[in-house]
């Protein structure tokens, strides 16, 4: 499958990350991320599960990868940068590629990261280096000499030198050329048992809170240098930090940034950036692995500076940073606030990454989603929202709080299947495909009784009586199907198809199948008089007629071969008002199903009636009308009959040609009537000339 | 999918009098691309289940598929096989919000141990308000590059073009949905010899004898589309150029799925609507699938008869090797035959009566008979009776025949040192049982189920042109002309 590799070697945008956690498609851990070229790097080390002869209860990570943002909600993955085995001093398959950073100076990129030596034992740092930020990365053959341990971190300080930390709140000054210690570095000796070596640099954390400190993340602000670290206050982690004016230190404790994760995972590590004005702090959680913190993902809160320069301790969240837009697929259940008795639990706890899904267990429970941009969102919209019910019930989609204003509400009548499939209730033989949707994720849809503008809070709140799970949402705008005709005359598409028509609102005309449209019955029923100048009117937009007609009642399930029609049907007489509308389809083909939807009481078991008005500069000789529609269809040009369209037709272009006839000097009128039982009724019509082509040096002309 | 019959009610046993249909239980809607699992074959339809047969010809109940929901799609990749399924939509519960899933199985066997259904994954979905209605995928893993495309939709708006990642069976990261037809449903992907070809079903459905269900197929060079008729048309435009329809009593062909058999060797699999031999239900059908300048065929059942058995390496045809017997009929008009006019008042010419069975098989030996290919002049030790012999099971599209000349129980038969022969009587012995399959040329290859002497059932011996004149077995070579034959009824 080298195909497969290649595809994910490109920039591959991930689905769903505007919450925590961010990346979805893997585990990642010891989030750096850095500014560079005005976009977000995220360089973190990536967790895999631990191949067969690996100890299968440690952090495993064999390679790095890249990701990109410019909004912290859309990450692209880069692909893989470094890898254990393409580095000349890791021992192979070590799989301890662990904390990584990144840095930028003098015109190239230098990606630090540790792992096992081939000589040596322990850890040492490594450093690769690239033009761009999402690499290539060349490795150095040899490690860094003089450290010995994990977790780098570069420091570019104010005073002009680049500045490593690692290990426990280690620091020495890097060369000009990053790739050593300076020279000039404090040297100290240690003894370890009987053996004793050169230590170099300082340790920053000495004396202060750092029981099994490791890595350490310095950065400078407003004249401080503050060096944060994780360390283990009792039994997991913490993140606390020191601040000190010299990089080098000495340093003084300040507090914690972020306290143990509640759910008792054993590590947090950590990186800090200012982006576009709002700080941040990147850490990782386990959430995709929630009985094995060794597989843990990157997530981001904002983080605040007090007016002293100390730090606001940051509480994690589920929802994250940035804002989604509205029509991006948002994880619903990664809120911001709940009501006591909302839980989240993953949607499958064999295959985490399809993430989580938050329970309302009864009518009253909501959750809170901040920050959903609706700019994008027009009046034409609705939204699709991925739910399961226990039982029937109904929710809302609110505006900013449990009592605001309602977006959407969407009843779920169906979920709890009839008692007996064939009861009349929604029996018949559709209620045998009735299933039993209690607990089945279904995708539902509403239209939007009200349109948010700008950026806004979302609230799902249930409002009915059984438990209901929400995974995500969405909102879409509905395609334009028409436009209202202008007034100035058009021209035929380049492939010689009608858009303008004048379409009546549908006739009801109950048929539930279409192999009843033999040529009798359509010449019958086309031919009675629904309203008065049915076959003259030259209607214009907005004309009002008044049906009056017979209509005779189709039983259920007539024509699916379930039962045969009656002999005598019942006749009832029906009265509708309809109106004319003038419009111009987007499409080749005329979607009569959706203007059926927008205006007409039905959208099946209909009958349409269309007109449109042909203006040529002279007489086109020998063409045929081409039609193609769904369902039955007729078609009179200047009066006389043209073509016949029997059956159950689907819409195929130039289905079916009339003899040829002349398009006189002039106006033209074409008429057609369109008949449909179930079904998406539609048509297409051009005119085509003897070897074929298109006909298009007409006019089609608005009857204002 | 506008609505389904129910077709998986209890029904009592009926056994194909013919060789027309799948004999046994072939009942099923909507039934996905046959896969084999230990020598076995599976198919999988609507509602949930499907049917089994051990031999490709016999089908009985007892596939198991959880999920429901609609015409499913089934493909081994690697060792595992990968389910494709709508959950919801059609029309059907959920309306048009529809969710196409992913599962896998190692085995089709539910008697396996090993047999257990991964977690079903969503791969696309439609939300029921848009022109889209995500049931009937139709799957393809692409020969030439690997990659994993699922076709589906229905007549409620576009059919979309989707990629899975083949290894997951999850939704290929990035992925975004393509619509590349409209106005057909239960569609397939297949690839061909520089072509991706889009097979759709046309026509209502459901409608039991009344159903014109019909499956036609567009053609592409790049599996994104557009995918083009014979005219030129699109199918995104409603183009499609047929591929089956209704016939041989048999209405509402749905549901294509292609299996190569053997270089040269394929069936498509679909559905009936109605069968008016088996009580007007809803079966599986498994025809040869021909290709004829690039494009799918459909070729039709083998029908038992007596036929020219012609071969496409000279031309000549199979005989017995029996000496020929002269008819004794004057040439009428002598050479002046050829003059025309000159006979004006001759008496209106009379048929000749063909020489028959009875005037030489006095003249032909009584025990084994050996063959010879010659100059057909539909003479009786030129004429094979094909006959299916139910009892013998069969193989993907027929029965197994048994051959004999027309009039007798002569039948042919493999030898032990793998030549052919005849031998007086049919016995029913395996070496006299052919399985006949027709080609993608729409040539035929004549296969003896067993070959005297060697272990298990034969699938690589044919029929074979040693020599124009020469007949033997074996093995079967698409590329070349000594293994094809042609069965023609010229007499």
């Amino acid at each position: 499958m080298k195909h497969l590799i290649a595809v994910f070697l490109m920039g591959v945008p991930l689905a769903l990350t505007a919450q925590n956690p961010v990346i979805r498609n893997q585990f990642s851990a010891d989030p750096t991320a850095r500014v560079f070229n005005n976009k977000v790097y995220l360089y973190p080390s990536h967790d895999i599960k631990p191949p067969v002869g690996q100890r299968q209860d440690w952090f495993c990570m064999e390679d790095y990868h890249v990701f990109s943002s410019e909004n912290l909600t859309d990450w692209t993955d880069h692909g893989m940068i470094v890898t254990q085995n393409k580095v000349p001093w890791v021992r192979p398959n070590s799989y301890s590629m662990w904390a990584p950073d990144c840095v930028y100076r003098n015109g190239k990129y230098y990606f630090y990261f540790p792992s096992s030596p081939n000589a040596g034992g322990g850890f040492a740092v490594g450093v690769a280096i690239a033009d761009s930020p999402e690499g290539p990365f060349i490795p150095e053959p040899e490690p860094i000499k003089g450290i010995n341990g994990i977790d780098p971190c570069v420091l570019q300080a104010s005073d002009g030198n680049a500045y490593i930390f690692w290990g426990n709140g280690m620091c020495a000054k890097l060369k000009e050329n990053m790739k050593e210690l300076a020279d000039d570095n404090p040297k100290s000796t240690r003894k370890f048992g009987d053996r004793e070596f050169e230590m170099v640099g300082v340790n920053c954390l000495q004396g202060l809170p750092n029981r099994q400190a490791e890595g350490p993340f310095a950065f400078e602000y407003n004249g401080n240098y503050y060096l944060t670290y994780p360390y283990v206050r009792e039994k997991t982690e913490v993140l606390g930090y020191a601040m000190s004016k010299n990089p080098m230190g000495p340093y003084e404790y300040k507090g914690l940034i972020m306290a143990e994760h509640a759910n008792g995972c054993w590590t947090n590590h950590h990186s800090i950036i200012n982006y576009k004005g709002q700080w941040y702090l990147f850490y990782h959680h386990n959430d995709f692995s929630p009985s094995d913190d060794k597989r843990r993902s990157v997530c981001i809160d904002k983080l605040t500076f007090n007016a002293d320069g100390t730090i606001q301790e940051v509480k994690p969240t589920m929802r994250g940073v940035g804002i989604n837009k509205a029509t991006e697929k948002i994880e619903i259940d990664r809120y911001s606030s709940a009501s006591s008795d909302v839980t989240t639990e993953l949607i499958d706890t064999v295959n985490t990454f399809r993430s989580y899904q938050a329970a309302l267990p009864k009518k009253g429970s909501w959750l809170c989603y901040k920050d959903v941009d609706f700019s994008d969102i027009t009046e034409d919209s609705y939204l699709i929202i991925s739910v399961k019910a226990a039982g029937n019930t109904a929710f809302c989609i609110r505006e900013k709080s449990a009592t605001g204003k309602v977006i959407a509400k969407i009843s779920l009548d169906n979920i709890v299947p009839p008692e007996t499939p064939n009861a009349q209730a929604g029996g018949g033989m559709m209620g045998r495909f009735r299933r039993d949707l209690r607990n089945q994720w279904l995708t539902q849809t509403a239209a939007l009784a009200y349109v948010p503008k700008g950026v806004t809070d979302l609230v799902v709140t249930n409002e009915g009586d059984a438990e209901i799970a929400v995974d995500y949402v969405l909102f879409k705008n509905r395609p334009k199907y028409f436009s209202p005709s202008t007034a100035a005359p058009i021209a035929p598409d380049s492939e010689g198809f009608i858009h303008r028509w004048m379409l009546l609102e549908p006739i009801n005309k109950p048929n539930s199948g279409n192999t009843v449209f033999t040529d009798s019955y359509l010449r019958e029923h086309f031919n009675r008089e629904y309203f008065k100048g049915q076959q003259t009117i030259l209607p214009k937009d907005g004309q009002k007629v008044q049906a009056v007609f017979k209509q005779e009642q189709a039983p259920a399930g007539f024509g699916r071969g379930m039962q045969q029609a009656p002999a005598q049907p019942e006749v009832k007489t029906v009265k509708q008002t309809l109106t004319w509308h003038a419009l111009d389809s987007e499409n080749m083909n005329v979607k009569l199903f959706r203007f059926a939807e927008k205006w007409g009481e039905q959208v099946y078991g209909v009958l349409f009636w269309a007109v449109t008005i042909i203006d040529c500069p002279e007489d086109i000789k020998d063409v045929r009308l081409a039609v193609g529609s769904n369902s039955a269809s007729m078609w009179w040009l200047n009066g006389e009959e043209t073509l016949l369209l029997s059956g159950d037709r689907r819409m195929v272009k130039d289905d079916a040609m009339s003899s040829r006839v002349t398009l006189k000097k002039g106006r033209n009128v074409l008429r057609g009537a369109i008949i449909n039982g179930p079904g998406m009724s539609d048509f297409c019509v051009r005119f085509l000339d003897e070897k074929g082509n298109p006909v298009t040096n007409y006019s089609i002309i608005n009857n204002k | 999918m506008k609505i389904l019959r129910n077709i998986f009610a209890a029904s009592a046993l009926l056994v194909a009098a013919t060789a027309s249909a799948q004999s046994g239980q072939p009942f099923i809607h909507d039934p996905s691309t046959l896969a084999e699992c230990d020598g076995k074959w599976y198919t999988f339809g609507t509602g949930g289940g499907g049917i089994i047969s051990d031999d490709g010809w016999n089908w009985h109940s007892g596939a198991e598929r959880p999920g429901g929901g609609a015409a499913p799609d089934m493909i081994k990749i690697c060792d595992r096989y990968l389910c494709i399924y709508g959950a919801t939509g059609g029309g059907l519960g959920g309306g048009h919000a529809g969710r196409i899933l992913t599962m896998w199985n190692k085995t089709l066997d539910p008697k396996s141990p090993d047999f257990k259904w991964s977690d079903a994954v969503e791969v696309c979905y439609s939300d029921g308000m848009e022109d889209q209605d995500a049931i009937d995928p139709g799957v393809l893993l692409d020969p030439t590059t690997g990659r994993l495309w699922v076709s589906y939709g229905t007549y409620f708006g576009t059919i979309r073009l989707i990629e899975l990642d083949p290894q997951t069976g999850f939704r290929a990261a990035g992925n975004k949905e393509k619509d590349i037809a409209i106005d057909c449903e239960a569609s397939d992907l297949i690839y061909r010899n520089g072509y991706y070809y889009l097979l759709g079903t046309h026509g209502t459905c459901c409608d039991g004898v009344n159903s014109t269900y019909n499956i036609v197929v567009g053609r592409s060079k790049s599996v994104q589309g557009p995918y083009i008729d014979n005219v030129g048309r699109d199918m995104y435009h409603g183009g499609g150029k047929m591929v089956i329809a209704a016939g041989d009593r048999k209405t509402g062909a749905g549901h294509f799925g292609r299996t190569i058999i053997d270089e040269g060797v394929e069936v498509m699999s679909f559905h009936w609507e109605a069968d008016f031999d088996m009580g007007g239900r809803s079966t599986l059908a498994v025809r040869p699938l021909l290709w004829k300048n690039d494009w799918p065929v459909g070729g039709d059942q083998l029908k038992e008869g007596t036929y020219e058995i012609e071969s496409e390496r000279r031309g000549y045809s199979l005989e017995l090797a029996v000496d020929f017997v002269r008819m004794n009929v004057a040439r009428a008009g002598g050479f002046g035959g050829f003059g025309g006019g000159q006979q004006a008042n001759a008496a209106p010419p009379q048929p000749v009566a063909e020489q028959k069975l009875e005037d030489v098989i006095s003249t032909w030996p009584s025990g084994n008979i050996p063959l010879r290919i010659g100059d057909y002049m539909f003479r009786p030790h030129q004429k094979w009776t094909l006959t299916a012999v139910p009892e013998a099971g069969g193989y993907l599209s027929n029965p197994y025949f048994k051959i004999t000349i027309a009039g007798t129980d002569r039948a042919l038969a493999a030898t032990e040192d793998v030549e052919v022969t005849t031998v007086p009587a049919f016995t029913g012995a395996p070496e006299q049982l052919w399985r006949i399959e027709q080609l993608i040329d729409g040539t035929f290859r004549i296969m003896p189920k067993q070959i005297p002497g060697k272990e298990g059932t034969n699938t690589k011996y044919v029929l074979y042109s040693a020599g124009d004149s020469t007949p033997t077995l074996a093995e079967y070579d698409f590329n070349s002309d000594n293994s094809k034959w042609n069965l023609r009824s010229n007499h």
